[in-house]
C-alpha cells in the first residue's frame, strides 16, 4: 500500500482485531488483541475489569460522573498498552469498551428495567412489529475538535479548574467538573505512561517525543496534532463509550500545523505518510459503518476552505486505495472544480466513500432553527451525512417505517404481518369510498406512531446523562462548562432529538399505484388488492408485476408520486418539528430521511406493498426510489428529491444516485457528475452520494468473488467490501443496477 | 407540425457538451451495416416485440390495446407523432441541469433533418427559451435542409464515416459526396462544429487517416469524437423482424486509443473516445 511499509501494514490491520478470523464492524467493540500486548506494561483485561467492578463497589455513593471517570482513571493506569516500531501511533489492550461492560450497561439496564420498565418494554415491542427501531444514542455527537487541538487535553483541563473555581456551584456541577478533572488528569497521566513506553522502544523515539510533547501543551505539529485526535478519539469512542462521529473539518483545522511543518522545513512527503499512518488506523479498527472526517466549506470572509492540504488529504486516501475513514465534503458555489473533479474521478473509479453536502442548505436549515450565520456555516458534518452546530449533542437513530401506518390503516388498525392490533382502529376497507379518506385515514395513523415514539423516547432520554454521562465531550464545550452541565444533561448548545423517516419512495408509490387502479381506473377493488398483499401476491404474478412495473413511481419526476411524498414530508415536519424533546435534556425535535439499515431490517418486517414489493424485500433508502424504480434516470431522480424541502429535514436528506459507468466515463462523463452534484446543490438538495456500477459487473463479482478483492460499494452512509455484504443485498444492488438508464 | 420521433433520452452525456436531452427523430437515408439505432430507420411507425418481457397480463388480447398498456415493455412502438409544443415541456424538464453543466438539447435519430422544418420550428423554440442546441446529423440532406436549421443550432454533431466514396457505398449504401460537401459548408460559415468518427473494424479501420487529412484544415470543429463501434444493439433488430447486419468484430480498448492518437497528431485537434 502506497505510504505504509509492507511489515508495518500487517502489524497495524492486526492491530484491534485479528484480520485471520471472522469479523464484522460491527463487533469492533468486542474484539480486542491481546496478544500484542506485553505483560510488563499493565494488568491483564479481566483482571482490570474486575478491579474496576471492586472500586466502584466503594463509590456508591458519588454521582455517575465521578463513578464512571474513576473507573476511566483506573483502566488507563493499568491497561496494557504497545508502542512499535511499525506503527506511528500507540496502542491500547481495551478497545473493547470497558466501562460498558462494568458500568453503563448496567446503569442502561436499571433504567429501562425497574425505573421505566413499560417504555422500555414498548420499545421492545415497536421495534420487533418493524414500526420504529429505537436505539438510545450517546453516539452521534463531535467534540469541538478546533478547542482539542489548540488547547490540548491540558488546557482543556486548566480551563474547567478556572470555570470551577469562579463561584459556587450545585451538586451536578460539582460532579460534572469532579468528573473531568478526573477523567483529564487520567488522559494526561497515560499520555506520560505511553511516552515512557515509547522512548524505550526502539524505533519509537519519535513517537515519545511527539507524546511527551502533547502531554502538557497543545499540539505544535501535524504529527502532534494527529496524535492529539487519535488518542482523542481511542478514549471517547473504545473506553468511555462515546462514538466520535466526526474527526472534524480536517483541512480546515489541521491547515496550521500543515503550513507550520511546510515553514519549518519539514518534507510534506513525510506529512502524507503521517496521515496515512493516521488513516490506516481507522481503517485497522474497521467500523462497520466507517469513521467520518469532513472537508471544505466556508471561511468566515465567505472564501472556500478547500486548500492544499485538502487535495493532499484526497490524493493520500485515493492512493490507499482504503474506504475507511469516510469522506464527506460540504460544497458551495465556491468550492474549486478541479477539487470536486478529483473527487468525483475516485468516485467513478470506485472509491467511492464520499459524500457531498450542500452547505447552503445546511445553513438554510440551521438559520431556520434560530442559529446565526455564523454559528450554521462552521456545522459539524457528522456520522453519514448528518449535520449540526458545533457543540451540540444529538441523539438520531429513532428509525421511524413510513409504509406500516398504510397496513394499519388497510386493516381496521392491525399489522399486516403480525395481526397484531396496533393502537388505533381504521375503517372497514369497503368503507374507504375515496382515495382521500383513505389517504387521510394513513396520516392519522401516522401521526398516532409519531406521538407514540416522542412520548417514548422523551421518557427515556431523561436518564441519559443517569446511564453514560460524558466528561471527555463536554469538557470540549464551552456551553457545557459555562452551566456545568453534561453535554447529555442540556449542556450542550442544541439538545435535539431526530425522527428518521425512512422509505418515502414505498409510501409515495404505494398511494400512488392505489390511487390510480383502485380509485381512478377502477381496475381492481381495495378488498381484492388487500387480500393480494396480504398473501404476497400469490396466485396474483401478473398484478404483482404490474404494479412494479408502472412508470408512476417517485424518483422520476412525476406529478401523482412526488406530490404525495411532498405532502407526507410536510405532514412530518408539522406533527414532529419544534416539539420538545426530554425535559431534562431541553432540546427539541427535528426530523431527518435517513435510513441507515433499516431498508433490510425494517423491509423483512413489512408486508407486500401496493407498489409491487413483495414481503420482506428491502424498502427504500433515503430519498431514493424504491428499488429499481429510478427509470428515468439521474436528471429525474434528483427533480423528484429536491422536489422536498430539504432545510426541513434538519438532521439530514440523503440522496443515494446509481450511475452507468458508460454513462460517466471520460472527460465528458465527469463533467457530467459534476453537472449533477451542481444541479442538485442548486435545486436545494442536502447530501448526494453515488455509486457507478454495471449490474453485469456486480453479477461478475457476486459469481466470481475472489476476483473482486477491491470493489467497494455505499450502502447507505458509508462503504463497504462488495464481498463482506450477504447475497441478499448484493441482489438488491443488482436489481438497482438494472434498472439505471 | 408534427414530427415521428421514436425517443427521448435524458441525462444524455456524450451527444456534445454538458448534460443533455436528446430527441431521437425516425426516418435515415443511410444504412450503415453498423447501426445501433434500427429503429430509426424508417420514418413509418414500427412495433418491436421484446418476447423476454412479456409479463403475461393479456392487456394485447384486449380490445384498444396500445403499446402504451404494456407495462412490460415486452410491445413497443417505435415512432410517434409529436408537436413542439408537446416536446417542449418535456425538453425544459432538466433546465437546471444543462445551465450548471453547460448542456443543452440534441436533435437526433435516424435523421432528424429529414424533419428539417419541424426541426427548425423546435429549435426555434428552444432558443427562445435560451437553451443550448446541437443537431446529430449524418451530413446526407440538401443545403436546403441544413439552411433551415443553421440560424438555431449552436452546434453540428457531424458523423464522418468514410472518407473514399466507395468505403462509404459499402458501409452505408450511399456516397458521402452531398456530406462532405455540407462539411464544407457549415465549416465556411463559421458554425461550430464536433465531429463524430464511428470506428467499425473490417469496415472504416482504413480510412481514418484519410479522414483526418481531410479535416485537418477545417476551422470550425471543436472537438472530435471517435465512437467505438459495439453490438448492443442485436436484440433491436430481432424484435423489429429485420435482419441483422451488425459486424462481428468489437475494436479493442487499446485500438480506439491508438486511433483516437492518430487523428490527433494529424488534425492537431481534440480528440475525444
Amino acid at each position: 500500500m502506497e505510504y505504509i511499509k509492507e511489515q508495518d501494514l500487517d502489524y497495524i490491520l492486526n492491530k484491534f482485531h485479528d484480520t485471520h478470523k471472522p469479523f464484522t464492524g460491527f463487533e469492533r467493540f468486542i474484539i480486542r488483541r491481546d496478544e500484542i500486548f506485553s505483560e510488563d506494561t499493565g494488568m491483564d483485561p479481566d483482571s482490570v475489569v474486575e478491579c474496576v467492578l471492586r472500586q466502584d463497589e466503594h463509590l456508591k455513593n458519588f454521582p455517575h460522573p465521578v463513578r464512571k471517570a474513576k473507573a476511566f482513571e483506573f483502566v488507563l493506569k493499568n491497561t496494557r498498552i504497545s508502542c512499535d516500531a511499525r506503527d506511528r501511533f500507540p496502542g491500547l489492550n481495551m478497545t473493547d469498551r470497558p466501562l460498558h461492560k462494568t458500568l453503563v450497561n448496567a446503569w442502561r439496564k436499571e433504567v429501562f428495567d425497574e425505573i421505566i420498565p413499560e417504555i422500555g418494554a414498548r420499545r421492545t415491542r415497536l421495534e420487533k412489529d418493524g414500526i420504529v427501531t429505537i436505539w438510545p444514542d450517546y453516539d452521534h455527537s463531535v467534540p469541538v475538535w478546533e478547542r482539542v487541538l489548540s488547547l490540548g487535553f491540558s488546557g482543556l483541563r486548566e480551563e474547567c479548574r478556572l470555570a470551577h473555581n469562579a463561584h459556587p456551584w450545585d451538586e451536578e456541577g460539582e460532579a460534572f467538573f469532579e468528573g473531568i478533572e478526573v477523567t483529564y488528569t487520567a488522559i494526561i497521566d497515560f499520555i506520560g505512561r505511553l511516552a515512557d513506553l515509547a522512548d524505550n522502544t526502539a524505533g519509537s523515539e519519535r513517537m515519545g517525543m511527539a507524546l511527551r510533547n502533547i502531554r502538557y501543551s497543545a499540539p505544535k505539529t501535524f504529527y502532534e496534532a494527529l496524535m492529539v485526535c487519535y488518542i482523542y478519539f481511542i478514549l471517547c469512542e473504545h473506553i468511555e463509550g462515546l462514538q466520535v462521529r466526526s474527526l472534524g473539518n480536517f483541512d480546515k483545522i489541521f491547515l496550521p500545523f500543515y503550513e507550520n511543518d511546510l515553514k519549518n522545513g519539514i518534507n510534506e512527503e513525510e506529512i502524507r505518510t503521517d496521515l496515512a499512518y493516521y488513516f490506516l488506523q481507522f481503517t485497522a479498527i474497521g467500523h462497520a459503518m466507517n469513521n467520518p472526517v469532513y472537508l471544505g466549506g466556508d471561511n468566515e470572509d465567505g472564501s472556500t476552505i478547500i486548500n492544499e492540504l485538502s487535495y493532499v488529504f484526497l490524493d493520500v486516501f485515493d492512493k490507499m486505495g482504503i474506504y475507511n475513514p469516510k469522506i464527506q465534503i460540504k460544497v458551495n458555489g465556491n468550492t474549486p472544480k478541479t477539487f470536486l473533479l478529483k473527487a468525483l474521478d475516485m468516485i467513478r473509479r470506485g472509491h467511492n466513500s464520499i459524500v457531498f453536502v450542500s452547505d447552503a442548505t445546511m445553513r438554510a436549515a440551521l438559520m431556520r432553527d434560530g442559529f446565526s450565520e455564523d454559528v450554521a456555516r462552521t456545522c459539524d458534518v457528522k456520522g453519514c451525512y448528518e449535520y449540526a452546530v458545533q457543540g451540540a449533542f444529538s441523539c438520531e437513530m429513532n428509525y421511524l417505517n413510513l409504509v406500516k401506518p398504510l397496513e394499519y390503516a388497510l386493516h381496521k388498525g392491525y399489522d399486516g404481518v403480525t395481526g397484531v392490533f396496533a393502537g388505533t382502529s381504521s375503517l372497514n376497507i369497503e368503507d374507504y369510498v375515496s382515495f382521500e379518506q383513505l389517504y387521510d385515514e394513513y396520516k392519522r395513523q401516522l401521526k398516532t406512531v409519531i406521538d407514540t415514539t416522542i412520548e417514548t423516547v422523551n421518557s427515556f432520554e431523561n436518564y441519559f446523562s443517569y446511564i453514560n454521562p460524558q466528561s471527555m465531550i463536554s469538557a470540549t464545550f464551552p456551553s457545557c462548562i459555562a452551566q456545568g452541565r453534561d453535554a447529555m444533561h442540556g449542556g450542550a448548545v442544541a439538545n435535539n432529538s431526530t425522527l428518521l423517516c425512512g422509505f418515502i419512495a414505498d409510501i409515495a408509490d404505494s398511494l400512488s399505484m392505489i390511487k390510480k387502479y383502485v380509485f381512478d381506473k377502477k381496475q381492481i377493488s381495495l378488498r381484492e388488492l388487500v387480500a393480494m398483499l396480504d398473501t404476497d401476491f400469490s396466485g396474483n404474478e401478473i398484478w404483482q408485476k404490474k404494479l412494479s412495473l408502472d412508470r408512476e413511481k417517485y424518483g422520476n419526476n412525476r406529478d401523482l408520486p412526488d406530490s404525495i411524498a411532498v405532502d407526507i414530508s410536510k405532514f412530518i415536519i408539522s406533527s414532529v418539528v419544534d416539539r420538545p424533546n426530554a425535559t431534562e435534556r431541553g432540546g427539541k425535535w427535528t426530523c431527518g430521511f435517513h435510513v441507515a439499515r433499516m431498508s433490510y431490517d425494517q423491509g423483512k418486517k413489512t408486508a407486500a406493498s401496493a407498489n409491487g414489493r413483495r414481503f420482506g424485500e428491502e424498502l427504500s433508502k433515503n430519498l431514493s426510489a424504491s428499488m429499481g424504480q429510478n427509470r428515468e434516470g439521474a436528471t429525474a431522480a434528483i427533480l423528484s428529491a429536491t422536489k422536498i424541502d430539504a432545510t426541513a429535514f434538519s438532521s439530514d436528506a440523503a440522496l443515494d444516485l446509481g450511475l452507468l459507468p458508460s454513462a460517466v466515463k471520460g472527460d465528458d462523463g465527469l463533467e457530467a457528475m459534476h453537472g449533477l452534484l451542481m444541479t442538485f446543490v442548486k435545486r436545494g438538495g442536502h447530501a448526494m452520494h453515488i455509486n457507478v456500477f454495471s449490474a453485469d459487473t456486480l453479477r461478475n463479482a457476486q459469481s466470481h468473488p475472489e476476483k473482486y478483492r477491491d470493489l467497494q460499494i455505499r450502502v447507505c452512509g458509508w462503504n463497504v467490501l462488495w464481498n463482506n455484504i450477504n447475497k441478499e443485498e448484493q441482489d438488491g444492488f443488482i436489481r438497482q443496477a438494472e434498472a439505471l438508464v | 407540425m408534427t414530427a415521428t420521433i421514436f425517443e427521448i433520452k435524458r441525462f444524455a452525456v456524450h451527444d456534445g457538451d454538458g448534460i443533455r436531452t436528446t430527441v431521437f427523430f425516425k426516418g435515415c437515408p443511410l444504412r450503415c451495416v453498423w447501426c445501433h439505432n434500427p429503429e430509426g430507420l424508417t420514418n413509418a411507425p414500427q412495433t418491436a416485440r421484446y418476447a423476454h418481457k412479456c409479463i403475461g397480463c393479456g392487456e394485447c388480447k384486449k380490445e384498444g390495446f396500445t403499446p402504451d398498456d404494456c407495462l412490460g415493455e415486452a410491445t413497443v412502438l417505435y415512432g410517434k407523432e409529436v408537436t413542439a409544443e408537446e416536446l417542449l415541456p418535456i425538453l425544459l424538464e432538466d433546465r437546471d441541469f444543462y445551465e450548471t453543466s453547460g448542456g443543452g438539447v440534441t436533435l437526433s435519430g435516424g435523421e432528424c433533418l429529414m424533419q428539417a422544418d419541424f426541426c427548425a420550428e423546435l429549435l426555434k423554440e428552444l432558443k427562445k427559451e435560451g437553451i443550448h442546441t446541437a443537431v446529430d446529423t449524418c451530413g446526407f440532406v440538401s443545403k436546403s435542409a441544413l439552411d433551415k436549421v443553421i440560424p438555431y443550432a449552436d452546434v453540428f454533431l457531424y458523423d464522418v464515416k468514410a472518407y473514399d466514396e466507395d468505403v462509404h457505398i459499402k458501409c452505408t449504401g450511399l456516397s458521402n459526396k452531398q456530406i462532405l460537401q455540407n462539411l464544407i459548408y457549415l465549416d465556411s460559415i463559421g458554425k461550430d462544429i464536433e465531429i463524430r468518427i464511428p470506428y467499425v473494424p473490417d469496415y472504416n479501420d482504413g480510412q481514418i487517416e484519410k479522414i483526418a487529412c481531410f479535416l485537418a484544415p477545417f476551422k470550425n470543429i471543436k472537438k472530435i469524437r471517435v465512437l467505438p463501434y459495439h453490438n448492443y444493439a442485436g436484440s433491436k433488430y430481432e424484435a423489429l423482424g429485420l435482419q441483422n447486419t451488425l459486424p462481428d468484430r468489437l475494436p479493442t480498448d487499446e485500438e480506439i486509443k491508438r486511433v483516437a492518437e492518430k487523428i490527433k497528431v494529424i488534425t492537431n485537434f481534440v480528440v475525444l473516445y
